[in-house]
């Protein structure tokens, strides 16, 4: 009995030496395991009145069509912080190579999944390679995470999907 | 930490009162036997009102010499046996009274038994499966001012904010549903919109015991047991005038870290509760009103809480009595909602704050109220029982929040007859009819009404030292006036006695029908829309056990079951990308909870210290559909474990409970995690209370330290666990 009254103080002292949840800063990298993209989000500009929010995406390829516009992973997106001029994200991704990783602004409404989408959102920045060129940077996810995909969203500068492939909402 | 713990106890310990006023005394004696009569060594034969405790001799008696004259409330106690029983008597200065005690072994609890004065429900009396009682002492050292943080340390069971989990049996939805029914006096008491569970329902002053009954109870009471019963049994009401004052006063640490200190002095909750009653030879009577303020452990975490209930008994016949019962509750909380990520408040360079909220969730919300009234006439013969109550539930809600407003306001109406007739000594039957009308009128619940009408028997027969029990029940259910569909909810069980201890084993089916807010609910969360499903029907599950009680030695009790259950058609909320993202809930889940649930009391060393070690041993799986793998149910740890001890001298004891819970494995809608909707963090809880009481004539002071660690875990997302919490209460009884 004295035994197993030692064991309990035992476990109970093993147990109770679980640190449990700790302060964390806010990480500069992707974190250990993550399978994505990471970077930091710079908000510039105005946040519209009608904002649902601003959310990442990535396309394997730049959408060609309409019907490719809502080809886009993961689902559901994640969503970028609007509190502060500057943001961290992290993207879950499966491995391969994407083309486009785009800040896409919501107005306030419900996503269809259809083309019908593209009345709802714009394009408010993308990722650039180099940086500060016009040139959409690619990713390459194996296994691990993609650090720096970095990028900058413009509030006071939204572009509709038409600006870059004739589309016409159904 | 320990410099930090001792310093609390010499501060309290200054502030205990001091009582010495003079008394006239009587003496009170008797013996304790089993229920074959046998004497019993050893038993613990307190009263409660002076604190005065002795123990049996060689041959069962006892004998208290100095008690105050008076009225007494005597309890007698030993491990291995039921209890304790309590009787209560009034006695004149230098006068001398016997009081008998019979104690049913533990083990025998499953069986049919008669005890002196109180003793088990008829819902542990008829139990197969593995139960857990806690007395108003097990209730009263937890300090508590809701029910449900003095059982959340009971063996095998966990609440995750709010929402109980009876061998993993709920999960968590946000309150939206339960697989536990709550009882109160046997009366059905589980929400008729969302069907879960107010804790506040009935004050925890009026409690006597708690009795949890594991496992699937749908053949005895229908939708909502299919995961166990919670069965709240208020006090009786003696003969003469008594009652109680009790003032509590809490203390929340700050924060252990100082990067998430957020307010400048420590949080405090303070309340008082008072109960008065008086009975008569055949007419019983008694309120209980009180309240608190809490300032809460995190910012936006205020409360205010107050509450009235009442009962009276009428003795309307040597044999028939009528108990009519209700109470009203006002909860007005703000809502901490979830815990603060980058981007929802300034988060000073960390990546979340578990003590602060999103600040788009400032200035929300809620006020609650709900009661209940319930009338139960009973009658008791030598060969047949009969029983017929009616109870109504109602509850209201209504949310201010800063980006909209919701309301929803519930009743259940319900009604049962019952008969139990023991044609022979070894046979008992039951027969009775159950029904209930629940209805909501709310804007995210819409308009809508729900009717679940049932007819059940059950037989009990001995055979030697066998006790085996078959039941069923039937229940038809029905949504807005809508046809009827049947469900039937069989059982049978087996209990017998060996050399090697008690077992027992059953077979029960059980089910729980779609709350109207799991059918109708129009609302969004994390900003995706939540969308009604009118088709959702009800869902079912097969739970198997074996168990076994056995006494070890004079000073140990060891209880350990088995269990196994199989469900089908779970209803769970599930996310939806195609044709518009969307959650909705669904019956998408075959799923698997099986394990070991088991527990070993001793008093090892001396009577005075008693100690209990608890594991609970959980395998989930939720079988794969559509897309979704095979992988654990959510909110389900793997390992619980329970330790507890108390030590008591003359007035004074002490104790600890330590709970040890895993880390659960994952987590509902796990793609809103790996998106970042959701914080998905989450840690192993190891929660260490301690508590220390002194009893002096009619005061008791009570301490408790609630989380002495200051460990800060959560066990579900984006919600912190409650921080240290010092508290002292005092209570005055006459």
């Amino acid at each position: 009995m004295i035994r197993s009254g030692l064991a309990a103080v035992a476990a109970v002292a093993a147990l109770a030496c679980d640190e449990g949840l700790q302060p964390q800063p806010i990480p500069t990298e992707c974190p250990a395991g993550f399978v994505g993209a990471c970077g930091t989000v710079h908000l510039r500009g105005t946040i519209p009145a009608n904002t649902d929010g601003v959310f990442i995406i990535a396309y394997r390829t730049f959408p060609q069509t309409c019907d490719e516009i809502p080809d886009f992973v993961p689902f559901p997106p994640p969503r970028v912080p609007l509190g502060d001029t500057v943001a961290t994200y992290t993207l879950p991704l499966p491995d391969g190579r994407y083309e486009w990783i785009v800040a896409a602004w919501k107005k306030i409404g419900t996503l269809t999944l259809t083309v019908a989408d593209t009345a709802l959102l714009r394009e408010a920045g993308f990722y650039r390679d180099p940086p500060g060129s016009s040139t959409p940077g690619a990713i390459t996810v194996s296994g691990t995470g993609v650090d720096s995909v970095d990028v900058v969203v413009d509030l006071d500068n939204l572009h509709p999907i038409t600006d870059y492939l004739t589309c016409t909402v159904r | 930490m320990s410099r930090r713990i001792g310093a609390l106890v010499v501060v309290l310990a200054a502030a205990l009162p001091i009582t010495a006023a003079a008394q006239e005394h009587a003496v009170v004696f008797g013996a304790v036997r089993d229920s074959a009569g046998a004497p019993i060594v050893g038993a613990e034969v307190h009263e409660v009102r002076s604190a005065l405790t002795t123990y049996t001799d060689a041959v069962g008696r006892y004998r208290l010499a100095a008690v105050r004259a008076g009225a007494i409330r005597l309890r007698a106690s030993r491990i291995g046996y039921r209890g304790p029983v309590e009787r209560t008597a009034v006695l004149a200065a230098s006068d001398s009274t016997q009081l008998d005690f019979v104690l049913v072994p533990l083990a025998l609890q499953l069986t049919q038994v008669t005890v002196v004065d109180k003793g088990p429900s008829r819902i542990v009396a008829d139990a197969v499966t593995s139960v857990a009682v806690i007395d108003d002492e097990g209730l009263a050292r937890r300090a508590a001012v809701r029910v449900d943080e003095a059982i959340d340390r009971a063996p095998g069971v966990q609440l995750l904010n709010g929402q109980i989990n009876i061998r993993g049996s709920t999960g968590y939805a946000q309150g939206i549903n339960s697989r536990v029914l709550l009882l109160v006096d046997g009366v059905p008491a589980n929400q008729g919109d969302r069907g879960g569970i107010s804790w506040d329902l009935v004050p925890i002053d009026d409690i006597e015991r708690v009795e949890i009954v594991k496992g699937a109870g749908s053949a005895q009471y229908g939708s909502a047991a299919v995961g166990g019963v919670v069965h709240l049994v208020t006090r009786e009401i003696p003969t003469g005038w008594h009652g109680h004052v009790r003032a509590t006063g809490s203390a929340f640490a700050d924060p252990g870290h100082p990067e998430w200190q957020f307010r400048d002095s420590p949080g405090w909750r303070g309340g008082l509760d008072a109960s008065s009653g008086y009975g008569a030879a055949a007419v019983r009577g008694r309120v209980t009103g009180g309240g608190y303020h809490s300032e809460g452990y995190r910012e936006q975490d205020a409360r205010d809480f107050w509450h009235v209930a009442g009962r009276l008994d009428w003795d309307a016949s040597e044999s028939g009595r009528l108990q009519v019962g209700g109470s009203w509750a006002v909860d007005d909380y703000q809502v901490p909602l979830s815990w603060c990520n980058v981007g929802q408040c300034d988060t000073h360079g960390q990546d979340y704050l578990p003590f602060q909220i999103d600040i788009q969730e400032r200035g929300a919300t809620t006020r609650s109220q709900k009661g209940y009234a319930s009338a139960t006439y009973a009658t008791r013969g030598v060969r047949t029982d009969w029983l017929a109550r009616a109870s109504w539930i109602r509850t209201e809600f209504t949310d201010h929040r800063p980006s909209a407003d919701d309301h929803s306001l519930a009743n259940r109406y319900g009604f049962e007859l019952r008969t139990v007739s023991r044609p022979n000594g070894s046979r008992t039957v039951t027969v009775g009819a159950e029904g209930s009308l629940s209805d909501v009128d709310s804007d995210i619940f819409a308009t809508h009404r729900q009717g679940e009408y049932a007819a059940f028997g059950e037989s009990q027969q001995r055979a030697g030292s066998v006790r085996l029990t078959l039941g069923a029940r039937i229940d038809f259910l029905a949504v807005d006036g809508g046809s009827l569909t049947a469900v039937v909810s069989p059982r049978v069980g087996a209990v017998t006695q060996s050399r090697g201890g008690i077992w027992r084993a059953s077979v029960g089916r059980g089910f729980r029908a779609a709350t109207l807010a799991e059918r109708f609910v129009s609302t969004s969360a994390v900003g995706i829309p939540v969308v009604p499903n009118p088709g959702l029907t009800y869902e079912t599950a097969w739970s198997f056990e074996v168990g076994n009680t056995l006494a070890i030695g004079r000073d140990a009790l060891l209880d350990a079951a088995l269990f196994w259950t199989e469900a089908s058609d779970l209803i769970e909320p599930a996310l939806d990308t195609a044709g518009g993202a969307h959650i909705q809930f669904r019956n998408v889940t075959r799923a698997r909870l099986a394990g070991l649930d088991a527990a070993l009391s001793a008093a090892p060393f001396t009577p005075r210290l008693k100690g209990t070690v608890a594991y609970m041993f959980l395998y989930t799986r939720q079988m794969a559909h559509d897309t979704v793998p095979e992988q654990p149910l959510a909110f389900r740890p793997r390992h619980l474990l329970t330790l507890s001890a108390d030590y008591g001298v003359g007035p004074a004891s002490v104790g600890a409970d330590f709970r040890y819970s895993s880390r659960v494995e994952h987590i509902e809608l796990e793609q809103l995690v790996a998106a970042g909707y959701v914080d998905g963090r989450r840690v192993a809880a190891s929660v260490l209370d301690l508590r220390a009481a002194w009893r002096q004539g009619p005061w008791t002071v009570r301490v408790l330290v609630a989380n002495a660690l200051n460990y800060a875990y959560n066990l579900v997302p984006e919600t912190l666990a409650p921080v240290r919490t010092g508290t002292l209460s005092l209570t005055w009884a006459y």
